[in-house]
């Protein structure tokens, strides 16, 4: 990216003989008016979001992030808790399962196959990324459901089933289980693609030095690919820990659709999306479609986080990869 | 010890077994990585062509939901609506989409002081990162509440989608035209817009289509922002973007969760034709990428 | 030079296919907004519950006076908000609109337009249509007390049924449901425990079980679940082979969710609230004038603007589904409503207006 630092400079060289080409002045005006657009945008959601939530920030304050609760006493109490600990666990599970999962296929594709199966994988890999989410959540209804209470969620129970997270035998398709399958599949391969080009990018002479001392491929993979490629891999991470807490259209058709907070993840709950998916089109009360901004706008605030966080880690690695 | 000698094995020692060992586990184990993705995605490919093939005859490109009422078995119909909604509304999305993004990218990469870049471009992955249900929600309140749906205000969420992705992969051609054509083409005495438009440009045309078509395969299954702009469709074939129009995800979202069998078929069947849809444009956007790269290396 | 030449060229080329297209995608919806705003049509959303009689509604109503009519089965709560923001011509919702949604919805009015029977189905794969229940096991049920098929309480009015161990679970609308509004009210009167905790509502706590969206969606859970329980309008048990089950009324006769079921229940509450018009026929007294009466029945409404572009339409419409279309019902087991909810309704549509 060293072409990009070369940049022809602003305004100031356009003139000469103090006169600016009028051509060159609109460019600018239109372009900068296009690259302005999106932080004007940005402002915009973000007051628009925050106005139509006002109402339920300023009934609930802060508490509606620990009260378990939606449509008590007459509509007029909502919570974010349940959905809160729904978004924690499936996200985080899905992370769990997909970081060990996304290494291995950025590793597969990156050091370990031949050129032509390369080739082949890794299109398929970048396919799965393409799948719509709808379609996810159709195929999740309709054939991991019965398949989870049918199969998967009867063996793990009963190899398992001393762990709280299997405590019971799944009685239904929908639950937090298949929702945590089915973003494990979205995440998956979107860190790997990121994956593996950063461990594309790892100097090959680091990697041969490791290999001439005698390593084996996996102690070079330990040793110096993953330190090198360390701050990639958390923001990697992290951006499919923001598309899993983003995902609100195949959640909330398997995952049930509960207020209840279980333990046991063959059990239905309920993520911030999800709800606000399933609910905002039938707010029916000015309280209740506040509530649902309200969740949106927790649900901006970690993405927001969430981010910045991945943008931050990036600029600090780019900066400190600075000599090449 | 004995790895001293200079004529001792180096690879039978015991830890060195181990070692061998791990690394073989490994080797394994990504490979097994690799194949469980391959394999869930032909399952799930394998179950949406297995369920929905037989949804899928002339009638399902050229007959609209049927009306239907009664106990008895559901009548042959088909998405024909959806498909022209989908197409319109992603057409409308595109149209809205690049000019801002193209626009956006030759700002950042050729014109922009080092400051306001680096917010801007802060900004554009910020809202990269949005999750599209909040995009819904801002599009409703800002132009849905107290006018209506309609399929622009759907091809306007999906545009704000669409423009962080467009804008970065423009960015990553732009920045691979040599410097040296454009010091030639202002050495020549031309302005910096004509540079911009007439050298520049023309090189990126395959970057920016491979980013669009890709953008726009990656629109064309976003169903959030649909629910609170083109949800109240009806059923007859419609080409008027300022009504809600019929899309295939929003077909997709509401079959799937029916009881009845013929529905559930054709909610696969949508999802067959939408899977197509976006599986070629990823190899024409795939096609681009590679005529483009093998241009800038020199090859024609 | 040449170069420079063939560049502008394909640059124009490129310019003039986008051009091209754009006016070509202009061109067609021009076109077909001309095309449609000749057509005669109304738009409507709202409650799943009366989607099966409004579907024939839309049949017979094209063929009879050529005006189309569509409508977005998504739920009561999208009804009332769909007419409240303006974006459809006419709501259907199951639930009545509170004092402070119809001052939200700024001149709107309602009025009941069809009637029928909230079924309670089941998956028992190999156990007889219409078994026994109660109220307080319905209550029982979806408070997550009563958990499992065989118990004690469910054995006692199914005597010689040979009852699984099979869990129950319960299934509700996650939804805004105007169904959901008649079963919980419902379990208000049959259970106080129900009345403290959870209450009635479109959208309640639910204590236990999954929800599912639309009555589609609970047909659609119950389907694939065995041991499932849930409440949908008695045409969707029908139309996908659910079974359902026969509820004790206050005369404790166990009352099936049929035409006569709903006519009995149908008498126990004439007097219309001032606002919204609703009757509430929930759980009909014990007389024996409702002896044949099912518990769970509701009206269902249709809310309209008092000031309506499509006055023209609407107007005629809802006159045709009170009165002609109340006969295309009964095959989808929606009773034809009595004279004197016609006649209310035809008074409250004099209030809408161009």
């Amino acid at each position: 990216m060293s072409l990009a630092h070369e940049r022809v400079p602003g305004p100031a060289a356009f003139q000469r003989r103090g006169r600016i080409r009028p051509g060159d002045a609109l460019l600018y005006v239109v372009t900068l008016a296009a690259a302005l657009s999106g932080v004007v945008l940005l402002a915009l959601i973000t007051r628009e979001v925050l106005v139509e939530a006002w109402p339920a920030m300023q009934k609930f304050g802060l508490g509606f992030l620990t009260t378990q609760a939606w449509g008590d006493h007459n509509k007029t109490l909502f919570g974010a808790k349940s959905f809160i600990y729904g978004t924690a666990v499936t996200s985080l599970g899905a992370l769990l399962l997909a970081t060990p999962i996304s290494l291995a296929i950025a590793l597969f594709l990156s050091e370990l196959a031949p050129r032509w199966i390369r080739r082949i994988v890794a299109p398929l890999v970048e396919l799965l990324a393409a799948i719509p989410s709808v379609v996810l959540g159709l195929w999740g209804i309709l054939v991991l459901g019965p398949f989870i209470t049918g199969t998967l969620g009867p063996a793990l129970h009963g190899s398992f089933g001393w762990l709280p997270i299997f405590a019971s035998k799944p009685t239904v398709g929908s639950n937090m289980f298949a929702a945590i399958l089915i973003l494990t599949i979205m995440i998956v391969p979107i860190v790997s693609s990121i994956c593996r080009e950063l461990f594309v990018g790892v100097p090959q002479e680091l990697k041969d030095g490791a290999l001439a001392l005698g390593a084996t491929r996996w102690e070079v993979v330990r040793g110096v690919v993953f330190p090198y490629a360390r701050a990639g891999i958390a923001a990697a991470l992290i951006l499919g820990l923001g598309r899993a807490v983003g995902e609100a259209i195949a959640v909330t058709q398997v995952i049930g659709n509960n207020v209840a907070i279980h333990t046991d993840l063959f059990k239905p709950g309920d993520t911030l999306a999800s709800r606000i998916a399933g609910q905002y089109q039938g707010a029916d009360t000015a309280l209740q479609v506040a509530s649902l901004v309200y969740l949106a706008v927790i649900l901006l605030v970690f993405s927001l986080i969430a981010n910045l966080a991945a943008q931050l880690i990036v600029r600090r690695v780019a900066g400190r990869h600075q000599i090449r | 010890m004995s790895a001293n000698a200079p004529t001792a094995d180096l690879f039978r020692t015991e830890r060195m077994r181990r070692r061998r060992i791990v690394n073989a586990f490994v080797e394994i184990g990504a490979t097994v990585a690799a194949l469980l993705a391959v394999g869930v995605l032909v399952i799930v490919v394998g179950s949406v062509v297995k369920r929905g093939w037989g949804a899928i005859n002339v009638d399902f490109f050229t007959k609209t939901p049927a009306l239907y009422s009664g106990f008895g078995p559901r009548p042959e119909s088909g998405i024909e609506n959806a498909i022209i909604g989908t197409l319109i509304i992603i057409g409308l999305a595109l149209l809205m989409a690049l000019p801002v993004a193209v626009l956006t990218a030759i700002y950042l990469n050729e014109l922009a002081p080092r400051k306001l870049a680096g917010v801007v471009t802060l900004a554009f992955d910020v809202l990269n990162g949005i999750p599209a249900i909040v995009l819904g929600i801002f599009v409703f309140v800002f132009v849905v509440v107290g006018h209506g749906q309609a399929a622009w205000k759907a091809s306007f969420a999906l545009a704000i989608l669409m423009v962080p992705m467009i804008a970065r992969s423009t960015q990553e051609v732009l920045a691979l035209v040599p410097t040296s054509m454009r010091e030639a083409s202002l050495a020549l005495g031309a302005a910096k817009w004509r540079t911009t438009l007439s050298v520049v440009l023309p090189q990126a045309v395959g970057g920016i289509v491979t980013g669009a078509t890709l953008a726009t395969a990656r629109a064309a299954g976003e169903t959030a922002p649909l629910l609170f702009t083109t949800a109240l469709y009806g059923d007859a074939l419609d080409f008027n973007p300022t009504h809600p129009l019929a899309t295939i995800p929003m077909f997709i979202f509401t079959s799937a969760e029916q009881a009845d069998p013929v529905q559930q078929q054709q909610a696969w069947g949508a999802a067959a034709v939408l899977i197509g849809m976006i599986l070629v444009a990823s190899l024409i956007a795939r096609w681009f990428a590679d005529r483009s790269i093998r241009r800038m290396k020199g090859e024609r | 030079m040449k170069a420079f030449v063939t560049r502008r060229k394909r640059l124009a080329g490129v310019i003039s296919v986008l051009a091209i297209t754009a006016s070509a995608i202009a061109a067609v919806s021009v076109t077909g907004a001309q095309a449609r705003s000749g057509a005669d049509e109304l738009k409507g959303a709202g409650a799943t519950f009366p989607a099966p009689l409004i579907a024939a509604w839309q049949q017979k109503y094209e063929a009879a006076k050529g005006v189309k009519i569509s409508y977005n089965p998504i739920g009561s709560g999208g009804g009332i908000s769909a007419i409240s923001n303006k974006t459809v011509d006419f709501g259907a919702s199951d639930a009545p609109m509170t004092p402070d949604q119809f001052s939200a919805c700024g001149g709107c009015v309602e009025l009941p337009w069809a009637l029928s029977a909230t079924a309670v189905m089941y998956n028992l794969p190999g156990l007889p249509n219409n078994l026994h229940i109660t109220g307080p096991i319905l209550a029982g049920i979806y408070l997550g007390q009563i958990k499992k098929w065989n118990d004690p309480k469910i054995k006692a009015v199914n005597k010689g049924v040979n009852l699984p161990s099979t869990d129950i679970t319960p299934v509700y609308r996650s939804d805004s449901s105007g169904t959901s509004f008649n079963f919980t009210t419902y379990l208000n009167t049959v259970s106080p425990k129900w009345k403290s905790q959870v209450g009635r509502g479109t959208t309640v706590n639910w204590p236990a079980g999954v929800g599912a969206r639309g009555s589609s969606g609970v047909s659609g859970v119950i389907s694939r679940t065995e041991g499932a329980v849930g409440y949908a309008d008695i045409a969707y048990a029908l139309k996908n082979h659910l079974k359902f089950f026969s509820v004790q009324n206050r005369a404790k006769k166990f009352a099936r969710p049929g035409l006569a079921g709903i006519q009995a229940a149908a008498q126990a509450d004439r007097k219309f609230n001032p606002q919204s018009n609703e009757l509430s026929i929930v759980n009909p007294p014990g007389s024996a004038r409702f002896a044949k009466a099912y518990p769970i029945c509701t009206y269902t409404y249709v809310i309209l603007r008092t000031k309506s572009e499509k006055a023209n339409l609407l107007k005629p419409f809802v006159t045709w589904a009170l009165t002609t279309g109340q006969q295309y019902g009964r095959p989808v087991i929606f009773q034809p409503i009595p004279k004197y909810v016609v006649a209310r309704g035809k008074a409250t549509l004099k209030k809408v207006h161009q």
